[in-house]
């Protein structure tokens, strides 16, 4: 009988045994952590980071597992920010935040564009930091519908926060470790 | 004479202000810890298990909070290396010791012997919640 013609290639190597799979990881998006007792409108403190000690409003939780927080901007200076739930403390002060529409934003907005992760190029790859007239404009835009998106989402929370009385104090005030204070035993 | 009231004019030409950092009083989100020594017995140490007094901390049920938090070695050295002459070394509180609030901490590197006596800093994250 012919034989039958091989369509795949036979290699050199044939094992001895059975080979032995790996662990094979079936889940391959990772799951986002679980909200712990966090709840949108809180007032959270930053506990690591540029913004350290600093008092912001929790929006929501973004698709990845961040938490997605305000300062409001204009209050404190911190703006649209992922952050992390174990890096941050939850208190009980809470701000309605119903007329805030956050919806829109997600992961994504907080994505880097390639004019930003060039910007800081050196030496031999400086050109392609540079800038060409499309790409200065097409920044200047960017950074025009952040200004807008911050705007629009911290109107309606700074009103909020004015009819609480010394709300807007608070959130501009940054906590901080004194000589006395034992963080094992506050409640925040 | 004309000069000198030109001159003077020049001089009391306002200053364009600079913009300035931030002057509010500096923050601390880190806990004090003496660092005591290393777990040991009377004539054996083991340099894996570093011996943290946190200030504030008497018992075991208030060390407890501390578990896993970060800890943090800062010390100087002459040459620059990042940008910065301070270096550290990381680790973490991984349990109590004792019941009067001692906890033991493991860094990333052993902590090294001139450093008994130090002031290593426990930071609050990650936050357990």
């Amino acid at each position: 009988m012919p034989a039958k013609k091989r369509t795949t290639r036979i290699g050199n190597w044939y094992k001895a045994d059975d080979e032995k799979v790996h662990f094979i990881r079936k889940r391959k998006a990772p799951r986002p952590s679980s909200l712990r007792k966090i709840n949108p409108g809180q007032v959270l403190i930053l506990l690591a980071g540029r913004f350290q000690g600093k008092r912001v409003v929790f929006l929501k939780q973004l698709k990845s597992g961040l938490l997605l927080v305000t300062g409001p901007f204009k209050i404190n200076g911190v703006p649209l920010k992922r952050v992390n739930q174990a890096y941050v403390i939850p208190t009980s002060t809470k701000v309605d935040i119903k007329g805030v529409d956050a919806s829109k934003i997600e992961d994504e907005y907080f994505k880097r564009t390639q004019a930003q992760r060039r910007k800081n190029e050196q030496g031999f790859w400086a050109k392609r930091g540079e800038l060409n007239e499309e790409q200065q404009t097409n920044e200047k835009k960017r950074l025009e519908e952040k200004r807008k998106t911050q705007k629009s989402i911290d109107d309606a929370l700074i009103a909020t926060v004015k009819k609480t009385a010394l709300l807007k104090q608070y959130l501009g005030a940054r906590f901080s470790i004194g000589k006395t204070t034992r963080p094992h035993d506050l409640i925040f | 004479m004309k000069g000198q009231a030109d001159q003077k004019k020049e001089a009391t030409k306002t200053v364009k202000k600079v913009r300035t950092t931030n002057k509010s009083a500096p923050v601390r989100l880190w806990v004090k810890a003496a660092f005591t020594g290393f777990r040991r017995s009377k004539v054996q140490q083991n340099e894996n298990q570093a011996l943290l007094k946190i200030q504030h901390v008497e018992d075991v049920a208030s060390s407890r909070f501390y578990w896993g938090k970060r800890v943090a070695y800062i010390y100087k050295a002459h040459t620059l290396k990042s940008n910065t002459k301070f270096r550290t070394i990381w680790g973490r509180i991984s349990r109590s010791h004792g019941a009067n609030g001692v906890v033991i901490a493991r860094f990333g590197r052993n902590l090294p012997p001139r450093a008994i006596g130090s002031t290593l800093r426990v930071f609050l994250y990650p936050n357990r919640a």
